[in-house]
């Protein structure tokens, strides 16, 4: 315990993620060097933002029509006539690409007695919108363009009845809503995202794998188990010695925050450090081909860095491109930024993860968690389209998706913990979760934030 | 069984063809052929000028997709799969038969 420091003061033991990257013979993007963590208190998180039906309500009512949310990626309605339907709640927006390849967003109802047009979580094609109810038609902009039996409908007036467009706009290849008509641009709720992101060229990636998986815990609980990597010693390596990533932990206004370990580096807790070819050694087992000659490291060079290029250079030939211009940082750790209050997009090279996260409608301790791998695109070949996704209930396994590799079974010892933190919240003596000030600010940050809405 | 021998179709696209009295949608999806009834399940309309693309055809009425492999719905407005044909291709040319 360091009880002279302030309270969010303390660190682990050793260099930072910062000074660790440092010694990288590349070097990595400026901001991956910034510090941006801040004290945001150290009260406990009631159970009832978790478990609270009523909290569930005020969610759905003050802060999910108010938030940027991510409907689709733009290759999802890559062509005219492509829509994605996507769900939050009671809501339901139908987003697609006009005549004019335009995106827009309509609410999904029919302007005339108030039918769906479009299943939930449907996509496909179409070259206008028809209900199926009784024919009304909309052209891809919105259009009322037939209105069958028009003699009896003389109040419907020029474009009183056409889709009520809802507030859609892209940044990074992902298309954004936002169902409040005065919401701020997109452009200034992403705070940082946009520059923290421009040596990576998000936009210029494919969907490979999608996978969405019903969770047995509350949405907020179910973001918050991937936002630390606290958890990565006992979860994921059974508690074994030394496995805790050397991590920086850091908050962005209004809506970003981020972790950022570090692979293949020195764990500084050792008492005594392996040697660089010891944990290139260390390296080689737990990915590299088990056919191939573990490398030589060679004088003057660490570990890491060999092993970047050699990740390189096999996921090079794997997809027919160059990343030798990453660098070892980007190739190799662990990055994920957060965008609130539902998206986490890790753009690194080895781990190309994006997350949504969704509440179940119905009931608070259930959720709904969308996968993808994201890989960069060939300069030159068309890329695949989006594959469909694997759906996946509570006791199904990720190991079901052969596109998530050893991943799906990491994914399960995620899992596995939800469906116990939700029976813990209801039978705790005590009424509400503990905290880290540092390795866990961000679970505060997300609860400061719906906080915020709600209070709104 | 009867069965109808057909020259490939362009990619992504669709053509209308009879097979012992019934509609039949002969359709090349990414370079596979599928054959499938002529019918949307959901309301009976053909599914003729659907779009065809990555394995599903879009019926063009209300946008229902089907499996072209499986004749299994997307969405919610039908659950009736709709009729799928064997498809082989011999010597280039495509074989449908029920």
């Amino acid at each position: 315990m360091s009880e002279k420091l302030s309270p969010g003061e303390a660190r682990a033991p050793g260099h930072s993620y910062q000074e660790a990257i440092k010694k990288d013979a590349s070097e990595p993007p400026a901001s991956f060097l910034t510090e941006s963590y801040e004290f945001l208190g150290d009260a406990d998180i009631p159970y009832a933002n978790y478990t609270s039906k009523d909290y569930a309500d005020a969610e759905f009512e003050k802060m999910w029509p108010k938030v940027w949310q991510m409907a689709c990626r733009e290759e999802h309605i890559a062509e005219t006539g492509d829509y994605q339907v996507y769900d939050i709640g009671e809501l339901s927006v139908i987003v697609t690409r006009t005549e004019s390849m335009q995106i827009k967003a309509y609410y999904n109802a029919c302007m005339h007695r108030g039918t769906a047009l479009k299943s939930p979580g449907d996509n496909g094609f179409c070259e206008s919108f028809r209900c199926p109810f009784h024919g009304w038609v909309y052209s891809l902009e919105g259009e009322l363009i037939d209105l069958p039996e028009d003699w009896d409908f003389p109040h419907v007036k020029g474009d009183s009845h056409n889709l009520r467009e809802v507030l859609v706009d892209t940044w990074g290849g992902f298309v954004f809503v936002n169902f409040d008509p005065n919401a701020e641009a997109l452009s200034e709720y992403l705070g940082v995202l946009p520059e923290h992101f421009k040596d990576f060229n998000i936009d210029d990636r494919y969907i490979e794998t999608h996978v969405c998986k019903r969770l047995p815990v509350n949405w907020k609980a179910a973001e918050e188990a991937f936002m630390e990597a606290y958890h990565v010693k006992e979860t994921h390596a059974g508690g074994a010695e030394f496995s805790e990533p050397v991590t920086t932990y850091d908050v962005f206004p209004e809506n970003v925050n981020r972790f950022i370990h570090t692979v293949g580096s020195l764990n500084p807790r050792m008492p005594k450090a392996p040697s660089q070819q010891e944990l290139m050694q260390m390296l080689w087992g737990r990915r590299g081909p088990a056919d191939g000659t573990c490398p030589v490291v060679p004088e003057g060079m660490t570990a890491r860095d060999v092993y970047a290029r050699v990740v390189q250079q096999q996921l090079g030939a794997s997809y027919d491109q160059d990343f030798s211009g990453y660098s070892t940082a980007q190739t190799l750790d662990s990055i994920e930024y957060f965008l609130f209050p539902n998206l986490f997009i890790f753009p690194g090279l080895t781990l190309p993860m994006v997350y949504r996260f969704r509440p179940d409608k119905d009931d608070p301790d259930y959720s709904y968690f969308d996968l993808y791998f994201l890989r960069p695109k060939h300069p030159e070949k068309q890329p695949p389209p989006p594959p469909e996704p694997l759906m996946l209930d509570i006791e199904d396994s990720y190991t079901q998706s052969e596109g998530l590799g050893f991943l799906g079974a990491v994914y399960d010892q995620d899992t596995d913990n939800m469906a116990a933190q939700t029976r813990g919240f209801k039978t705790s003596a005590k009424s509400g979760q503990a905290l880290g000030n540092y390795q866990e600010v961000r679970a505060r940050h997300l609860q400061q934030r719906v906080g915020d809405y709600l209070k709104k | 069984m009867s069965e109808i021998i057909h020259e490939p179709l362009a990619l992504n696209s669709s053509e209308v063809l009879e097979l012992e009295g019934e509609s039949v949608l002969l359709c090349n999806s990414g370079g596979s052929h599928f054959a499938i009834r002529n019918q949307c399940t959901h309301q009976n309309s053909p599914l003729a000028g659907g779009r065809v693309r990555n394995g599903f055809i879009s019926c063009p009425l209300h946008g229902v997709r089907f499996d072209l492999s499986t004749g299994e719905p997307r969405g919610t407005l039908t659950r009736v799969p709709v009729k799928t044909y064997g498809v082989r291709d011999e010597d280039g040319m495509i074989v449908i038969s029920n």
